[in-house]
């Protein structure tokens, strides 16, 4: 066990100076954030202003969705489009079979390597991203958090987020190891965090009778909970409730991601020489 | 004509290797989904706050479309171009490429070929005939043409950008998801009212690259809002300049590319 804990975080330490190399990369990432949410956070900016005109009110206010939307692409980093590239490959090429000569629970080790390449982009490319939006004049920027307390247990909640996002994509990840189904339902799967996640729309613009739904469904914790921590739409006395929900769904995932993976890899097909 | 049907071939080795998987019809379905999710927060919006001002939803949606339609056509039939910076470019692969006597374009365009991309541009097609029976519009002859020649000239616009950006990561090899700038996050822009879109945004998408020519203009032609008409030609010459334009950086970056594979 203690092997294993070792291992893996020697690993975690590679793959992240690995990743850092990418430097230019992220910068030129942190551009298109950056005008990706100016574009949106522009067309909120338009329909709040005529909403409220016409005396509507949503959950949130405009000030609150802009700031929600520089959270969001910051959190976006913990979501991926697929599973990880470089696992990827070893699926599709058999190289999957040396990773099983290793002596390591290939479980952890792949959840190893997938946090060390979201920790480097989330750090260069997001947080990045986040606070040059201070800057963006015009109402359109990012803003403080809604208090200083939301800000402590938003700081926390963002770990959640990280492995609970992790989880998920490892329980993808083992079920992409069969290989004949090709990447159709990795990406089938891939799409639910996307719309449920609150990066498509934050989930308090949905309609109204959907939002306990929305709330305690998985994916709220991959960027919904800590953004509305932020926004201080969740205050921050009721984010033990917000924060128990991600470890609850990480947890779930990660036991369903283990015996998934344990049962695919009694009968894993390496293609490939 | 030779070319073309190279290209043909090409692409039709890419869809057999492609249905040899068990669940290749999911990613139609998912490309489907992944289109449809891109406006819905517009579309959620819309349902929630009501119109804004004169601009209804299908008004929106109609400029959307139109821009995301040449954008999937693009990207479905030039999707090599799409993927060059990252496979051929850095793996090396372009070197193999080189030896070959057929054009480089050609190649290069057919390299990669995902037949469930054309769900984008299928959709697309589909919200324009929707918003224009919503709207009212009649098809005249002139409206067609206008419709037919954004089409045209938006999907020219778009394959001159990935030819543009496959002619730069000669030089850059990787870092070039900036031109996301130009590419995805182009057709959000025309999610908002022109009117209201912020200054350098529509300078960026009007001059750098013509993507609102080739949406907003051909639609207000087609539909009389209060442009001149004559701006709605306009899709085509400047779809033609960016794609001249990009065919020159890109033959300027093959004279000088330096393999960086082994």
């Amino acid at each position: 066990m203690r092997k294993t804990v070792r291992a893996c975080l020697s690993l975690f330490r590679i793959s992240l100076a690995e990743n850092f190399q990418y430097r230019t990369s992220a910068l030129s990432g942190v551009v298109t954030n950056l005008v990706w949410c100016f574009i949106e956070a522009a067309a909120f900016g338009v329909f709040f202003k005529y909403a409220v005109n016409a005396g509507f009110s949503g959950g949130l206010t405009l000030a609150q969705t802009i700031s929600y939307l520089w959270v969001r692409e910051m959190l976006l980093m913990l979501l991926s489009y697929g599973i990880n590239d470089e696992l990827l490959t070893k699926i599709t090429n058999g190289n999957v079979a040396l990773e099983m000569c290793r002596p390591l629970d290939l479980y952890w080790h792949w959840f190893s390597r997938i946090t060390a390449g979201k920790v480097a982009g989330f750090l260069m490319r997001g947080v990045i991203c986040f606070l040059i939006a201070f800057l963006i004049p015009g109402g359109y920027g990012a803003r403080l958090p809604a208090s200083f307390s939301s800000f402590l247990v938003f700081l926390p909640s963002v770990f959640c987020a990280f492995l609970l996002g992790n989880a998920y994509e490892m329980l993808v990840t083992a079920i992409r190891t069969n290989t004949t189904w090709g990447d159709g339902p990795m990406h089938m799967m891939m799409l639910l965090p996307k719309v449920l996640s609150g990066s498509v729309l934050p989930l308090q613009l949905l309609p109204d009778f959907l939002q306990l739904v929305l709330l305690l469904q998985p994916f709220a914790g991959i960027i919904d909970i800590p953004a509305r921590l932020y926004i201080g739409s969740m205050a921050p006395s009721e984010a033990w409730f917000g924060m128990s929900m991600q470890l609850f769904w990480s947890l779930t995932f990660i036991i369903l991601g283990k015996w998934v993976m344990s049962r695919r890899l009694k009968s894993i097909v390496a293609q490939g020489g | 004509m030779k070319e073309i049907r190279f290209y043909y071939k090409l692409i039709y080795m890419h869809i057999l290797s492609a249905v040899e998987y068990k669940g290749w019809w999911l990613m139609l379905i998912h490309v489907l989904f992944y289109v449809l999710l891109e406006p819905f927060g517009t579309v959620m919006m819309f349902l929630r706050f009501g119109s804004i001002g004169t601009w209804t939803m299908e008004r929106i949606l109609l400029v959307y479309a139109l821009a995301v339609t040449s954008f999937g056509i693009a990207k479905t039939f030039l999707r090599g171009f799409d993927t060059f910076p990252s496979k051929m470019v850095r793996g090396g692969d372009f070197d193999r490429l080189l030896l070959r006597p057929k054009s480089l374009f050609t190649q290069t365009a057919a390299s990669t070929f995902h037949l469930y991309r054309l769900s984008q541009p299928l959709s697309g097609i589909a919200i324009i005939i929707w918003c224009l029976i919503k709207l009212d519009i009649s098809l005249t002859p002139l409206n067609l043409f206008v419709l037919i020649t954004a089409l045209i000239g938006g999907t020219v616009t778009y394959a001159g950008v990935f030819v543009m950006t496959s002619g730069i990561a000669f030089f850059t090899v990787k870092a070039v998801e900036w031109i996301y700038v130009f590419t995805n996050a182009s057709y959000q822009v025309t999610r908002i009212p022109h009117e209201y879109i912020p200054g350098i945004l529509k300078h960026v998408y009007t001059f750098w690259v013509p993507m609102l020519v080739i949406s907003y203009y051909p639609a207000s032609a087609i539909c009389d809002w209060n442009e001149p008409l004559w701006t709605g030609f306009l899709a085509l010459p400047a779809g033609l300049v960016v794609f001249g334009a990009s065919m020159f950086v890109w033959r300027f970056g093959i004279r000088h590319y330096r393999s960086t594979g082994s």
